[in-house]
């Protein structure tokens, strides 16, 4: 694994060294197309679900974009902050009144709907093209920007789920290396699990409760071959024998092997059971990192990141992406910003603040990506990665996919029924 | 007599045409200038009511119902589509099961804190030492905001760190996942419906029970009637006008049931506690069906409108 690891981080590096060349002139977001920066003017808002909170808009406010006005002067930046939570009614609110920021924010899965109402600017003609973008990132990532077949966003930051294992508890219970396969996973959560004289679960050998559920099934399915929605996105796909096989290996760890009880973590917990030890494996956002970083440092060498194996790799990937409105009257303002945050450096400041994993792949070797073990374990297994979305109903829908999740796991009904009950759902939005 | 003669207003235009001064028509009595004026202030005082009322109520309402039929999408304009988004809710499994739960929020919120809140009023109205502390702290939850409140609840229900699972570990009655188990999440959201919901009926028992007159209850001690007989056969009796009062708003308060369900459960467990204003919000705000929001929003407003009919026709007598 750590050969296979060196190798991939190699093969990054040489990447990059080649891009470098094709990107002296056209780095990471910037255009085929050059705005001059005393040319471009006027007022612009951004709306943004990252960089809320005190830290978020300091970062902002006083170091990036002091660093844009020096480039253009004549150009304002008015910001709308919110939280992804929030993100949807923003948005609503914004089209409805016709008030659309110039420079919005949002996130992977989102593109899709917006696109495909006319709400965002096709940055091809703005100048960035999807070749442009490939030399830059990963195919996936340009794609989750794309809708058909045109770009429409830009990838600034990427949140990334995988496996993650408290080495110390595994090792305790004889255990040298994380999970393979999903036999070793299952094997290992029960020998790791503890409950208490009178049964009541003290911790858990694999935790799926702490993070959101929809999520948490789409790294299981991944990792079982899966996938969401069928090629061209106008059928679900995910009530196929690999997304049953995924919820039901869900419903078993916590009903079959009682690995985890329903309810012993959850996504308001203030502490992730992995930090903590309430679990001694489980799925986790990247940040984790960063979070025990801030709670408990010594738990930092007993963290080991893995990609769920399956059938497949499974590892999912979401994150924020940069897109225009299409009824921009400052378009060339709004693609300066929009080339400023997905810049290199504005990217990796806006990361590290957040503890996310930077979409440019050439930022694996900066000193933040090379400091976080999780972030540089996401880069580094990229290629693996999958993202959510596909039709441009996925807005509409991904809503359901948690209490169908809940149904299955609570045991209302089998992976099967919750699945079908789900695709049928998801093709009446799909059809409407 | 002549049919003229039968009919007053026949009556009165033969009369005005022979110009009989005893049976003219009135004249239209003119108004005074001072009139006038005082008319027009009254217009002008109550013109920012009429267009605040207009703006935010009257448009909007009507907006609602006439969005409830089209398929409104936020992106597209509005297309006329008569009953399919009433046909399409009322077979949708989670929006029926979400009345059921906002009714089942209801029926027990609505009577529980109400009985509490009559309890503790009468309490508090017997001048109790630090009266006024407690009346503050029963009424603090009305005035906080519902988000502060579930997070504290988030707390107490925690089934790790919660105050409630440590108290009943205490007394040797294990914790149960209160929010996340099926069976407890929504009695769990109901508690805290009912918790909250004191505070403002509490207010109102208060202030009725200060105009029951004390002769009332002096009269009943004169006669030997217990404490417990006095509140049955004189307090509950006069406090029936508020207690109706109290029990339309409560009703309506509780259908309206969003901020704690959006804090606390988000709808789960597998939608256990879903409520008709948190589809509302799913329908609009996730998955951007302005119709069908508009539609479930007509719907509510017809529920909360039969109750108030029927309670109007209970008490009419009482009014």
């Amino acid at each position: 694994m750590e050969v296979k690891s060196r190798m991939r981080r190699t093969a990054s590096v040489a990447m990059v060294a080649l891009l470098g060349l094709g990107l002296a002139a056209c780095s990471a977001g910037e255009a085929d197309t050059d705005l001059n920066p005393d040319e471009v003017s006027g007022e612009i808002s951004l709306l943004t679900p990252i960089f809320e909170g005190s830290p978020g808009q300091d970062l902002l406010e006083d170091e990036l974009l002091p660093q844009f006005y020096e480039e253009y002067p004549n150009v304002t930046v008015n910001v709308d902050y919110t939280t992804y939570g929030n993100l949807n009614e923003k948005l609503t609110t914004a089209v409805v009144s016709g008030l659309v920021p110039d420079v919005m924010l949002m996130g992977v899965g989102w593109i899709e709907a917006f696109a495909d109402k006319g709400v965002l600017a096709d940055l091809g003609e703005l100048g960035l093209s999807e070749d442009t973008l490939k030399e830059s990132y990963t195919d996936e990532i340009v794609e989750a920007g794309m809708w058909d077949g045109n770009v429409y966003a830009v990838p600034i930051m990427l949140d990334t789920r995988f496996g993650v294992a408290r080495m110390d508890i595994l090792k305790e219970a004889g255990y040298d290396s994380p999970p393979s396969s999903w036999e070793e996973l299952i094997e290992i959560a029960e020998a790791t699990t503890v409950r208490s004289s009178n049964g009541s679960l003290e911790r858990a050998g694999f935790d799926m409760m702490s993070l959101d559920a929809r999520q948490a099934f789409e790294t299981i399915l991944f990792s079982a071959g899966g996938e969401l929605f069928n090629d061209d996105a106008t059928a679900p796909a995910f009530n196929s024998d690999e997304g049953v096989a995924a919820l039901g290996l869900m419903a078993d760890l916590v009903n079959k092997y009682e690995v985890e009880d329903i309810g012993f973590t959850s996504t308001d917990d203030i502490v992730n059971p992995l930090i903590n030890g309430r679990a001694a494996m489980g799925i986790a956002h990247n940040n984790l990192w960063t979070q025990a970083l801030e709670a408990d440092e010594t738990v930092l060498d007993n963290l080991e990141p893995f990609v769920i194996q399956g059938e497949a790799s499974g590892m999912f990937f979401g994150g924020t992406l940069a897109t225009v409105a299409n009824n921009s009257k400052n378009p060339e303002a709004a693609r300066a910003l929009l080339e400023f945050l997905s810049s290199p450096d504005a990217a990796l400041a806006a990361n590290e603040q957040r503890g996310n994993v930077p979409a440019l792949t050439e930022l694996l070797d900066s000193d933040y990506v090379q400091s976080n073990r999780f972030v540089q374990f996401a880069m580094e297994n990229l290629d693996v990665a999958q993202r959510e979305g596909g039709p441009s109903q996925w807005l509409e829908v991904r809503g359901d996919f948690a209490p169908a999740v809940q149904g299955a796991l609570l045991g209302q009904k089998t992976p099967q029924e919750a699945l079908d009950d789900l695709a049928a759902l998801v093709q009446t939005a799909i059809d409407r | 007599m002549t049919t003229t003669e039968r009919h007053p207003i026949r009556s009165a235009e033969a009369a005005a045409k022979q110009g009989s001064p005893s049976t003219a028509p009135k004249k239209r009595k003119r108004i005074s200038t001072a009139e006038k004026k005082r008319r027009r202030a009254g217009w002008l005082m109550i013109t920012p009511s009429v267009i605040h009322v207009g703006l935010w109520t009257l448009i909007p309402v009507i907006a609602t119902f006439y969005l409830s039929f089209t398929d409104y999408g936020i992106f597209e304009a509005p297309k006329w589509i008569w009953f399919d988004n009433y046909v399409e809710m009322f077979n949708d499994a989670v929006f029926m099961q979400s009345i059921g739960n906002t009714i089942w929020y209801t029926f027990w919120t609505v009577p529980v804190s109400m009985a509490v809140a009559v309890v503790v009023a009468v309490l508090l109205n017997q001048g109790l030492k630090l009266q006024k502390f407690y009346r503050t702290a029963f009424f603090l939850p009305q005035v906080t905001a519902t988000v502060a409140i579930a997070m504290v609840w988030l707390w107490i229900f925690n089934p790790q760190y919660g105050l409630l699972n440590a108290m009943l570990e205490t007394i040797g009655i294990p914790g149960q996942a209160w929010l996340v188990d099926p069976q407890w999440a929504l009695p769990s959201v109901i508690l805290v419906g009912a918790w909250q919901g004191i505070g403002i009926k509490m207010l109102i028992y208060i202030a009725a029970l200060q105009n029951i007159d004390e002769s009332l209850y002096e009269a009943a001690s004169l006669d030997g009637a217990s404490s417990i007989r006095k509140f049955f056969s004189i307090t509950v009796p006069m406090l029936k006008p508020a207690t109706f009062f109290v029990f339309i708003i409560s009703i309506i308060g509780a259908f309206q049931v969003f901020d704690q369900i959006y804090v606390l459960t988000d709808g789960g467990p597998a939608n256990v506690t879903t409520m008709m204003t948190y589809e509302v919000y799913r329908s609009a705000f996730q998955e951007f069906r302005m119709g069908m929001a508009s539609a479930q929003s007509v719907v509510l407003f017809a529920f909360l409108l039969f109750v108030t009919l029927i309670s109007r026709r209970v008490t009419k007598e009482e009014d």
